[in-house]
């Protein structure tokens, strides 16, 4: 690979200590990719930030860069939710030792240089670089939302490679950077003749790319979807591919002549069926990923002068929090009895387990799939109307 | 014997060590204690060895990209391999000896079955040749 006089400085340690371990991930990852080239990006996207996922190996490694002299953020960079919520973490019966760990992660990316909110879908928030851009983000939903839907271009990165390249504002030139690398490796039909009701909505499109996660590793093309989704639909598409596969992009409408695998009504059936595992829930959990300001929107007009007959948290970033208070919207939801969690993943937060939840309702895939796995609780699949109809009087 | 053989480099490095070698991948968050150095995955025809100071050869890594984490704890613990050589080198285990500075190479040519445990071997970065001693 070739690397300018710079950046071989930096790899032989002229620049510190953790300028060269960034260069050494860098290299070792366009060794592995057989790139030509590392180029310049626009904005990084850090996943790793949940104590419960990166444990104690991953705040020391953290200390450790954050703590060499002069050690900053070279671009823009945003980071994932955290564990809690971090001004109301007491409240919600976070434990103390758990808190205080974290509390640590996120001096010591907030030492190196991150915007001001703990986000999973950082395209809500901040501004977007034109079309064609480069970028580094890891959380594959926010990737594949970049690449499919805002016209950005990333691959999906992991922790250690994204935090790599927001201390050189550098990724590898491979995979999804390149124009040939991002056309359709297969295409998925919708067809579902036999239904009544129309496609669309956030669980809709979660269990279609939760299949689709399944049958395509490359660019997966959608046939038989409206060319253009609603947010909450993109999202939820985006968030469930990552669930379940290692593709990093899709293509709504595409005319890409290759292998074509229909998704039917037995392929809805089947997958609501493995992520689904009960009939209802004792908590509602709303934002996996992290609920947009268009969301938060319906949820206010569809809960206004309603109340909740049970506990219900609504996950998002506090910069999106800010704007549906100015809004009102999140008073309306908060009168109905919810409680917002903020800056933290519903998925790894000790949050679920600690409410004593053994059944949750939500609208999301990806959510249903990791709360089960990490915290143990059954899970009931609804689409985020019938959750608000069910569940208010 | 074929004595020499041609490796990718992933990270750079020399190293002269003894080999511990599996045919099984590793999982290297839960799988390996990093205070250790050992396997300790119940389930590993590796479990209860030690890879501390030596060169561990293994196809690839499975399971958490928090994998990276404990390869770099390896590190900081004293305890980490001297240098690793897989068949086909992945994102953790690339990440992880990246942020540790452990030399890692893989092998495009040849297998890793040519390296048995015990045997001594050295890494020459600067030519990309791994020696039979």
């Amino acid at each position: 690979m070739y690397l300018s006089p710079n950046e071989e400085r930096a790899l032989a340690g002229e620049y510190g200590e953790s300028m060269q371990m960034a260069y050494r991930v860098l290299v070792a990852l366009g060794r592995l990719s057989r790139a030509e080239k590392l180029i310049p990006i626009k904005w990084a996207h850090v996943s790793g930030v949940s104590y419960l996922t990166i444990g104690d190996y991953g705040l020391e490694f953290l200390q450790k860069v954050s703590s060499s002299k002069g050690t900053r953020f070279k671009v823009f960079t945003t980071v994932n939710p955290c564990g809690m919520d971090i001004e109301n973490w007491d409240d919600l019966k976070i434990s103390s030792d758990y808190a205080e760990k974290q509390l640590k992660i996120n001096a010591c990316y907030e030492k190196l240089g991150i915007a001001n909110s703990f986000t999973c879908v950082p395209y809500q928030s901040y501004k977007i670089p034109s079309a064609g851009s480069h970028v580094a983000w890891a959380e594959s939903s926010a990737a594949i939302y970049a690449n499919s839907i805002l016209g950005l271009r990333t691959n999906r990165e992991s922790a250690v490679s994204a935090l790599a390249s927001a201390l050189t504002g550098k990724t590898v030139f491979s995979g999804l950077h390149i124009d040939e690398n991002r056309r359709p490796e297969k295409n998925i039909r919708v067809r579902l003749e036999k239904r009544e009701k129309k496609f669309g909505g956030s669980l809709d499109y979660g269990l279609l790319g939760y299949f689709a996660g399944t049958k395509v590793e490359g660019v997966i093309g959608f046939q038989g979807v409206r060319s253009k989704l609603e947010v909450d639909e993109a999202k939820a598409l985006s968030a469930s591919i990552g669930t379940t596969g290692s593709s990093g992009m899709f293509v709504l409408g595409s005319r890409e002549k290759v292998e074509t695998i229909d998704f039917t009504e037995k392929e809805y059936e089947d997958n609501f069926s493995d992520l689904s595992s009960s009939e209802g829930g004792d908590l509602i959990v709303f934002g996996c990923p992290q609920m947009t300001i268009e969301e938060l929107y319906e949820l206010s007009r569809a809960l206004a002068g309603k109340k909740f007959k049970k506990k219900c948290v609504v996950f998002c970033s506090s910069k999106v929090y800010e704007i549906a208070r100015s809004r009102g919207y999140s008073k309306v939801i908060e009168s109905a009895g919810a409680t917002f969690v903020r800056d933290a993943c519903a998925d790894f937060t000790p949050l679920i387990s600690s409410l004593g939840a053994h059944s949750v309702e939500t609208d999301s895939c990806k959510g249903a799939h990791y709360m089960r796995r990490v915290h143990g609780v059954d899970v009931a699949l609804k689409d985020s109307r019938t959750l608000v109809e069910e569940n208010i009087a | 014997m074929k004595q020499s053989f041609r490796v990718r480099c992933i990270v750079e490095g020399n190293a002269r060590a003894t080999v511990l070698s599996t045919t099984q991948p590793i999982a290297f968050l839960k799988g390996v204690d990093p205070e250790k150095g050992t396997i300790i995955d119940s389930k590993h025809e590796l479990c209860g060895a030690s890879f501390a100071g030596k060169i561990l050869v293994f196809p690839n890594s499975v399971g958490s990209s928090v994998g990276a984490y404990v390869i770099y704890r390896l590190k900081r613990s004293g305890k980490a391999p001297k240098a690793i050589i897989n068949q086909n080198a992945d994102i953790i285990t690339a990440s992880g000896c990246a942020i540790a500075g452990i030399p890692l190479y893989d092998m495009t040519e040849d297998s890793i079955k040519e390296f048995k445990s015990g045997t001594r071997l050295v890494i020459d970065g600067l030519k990309s040749e791994v020696r039979v001693l």
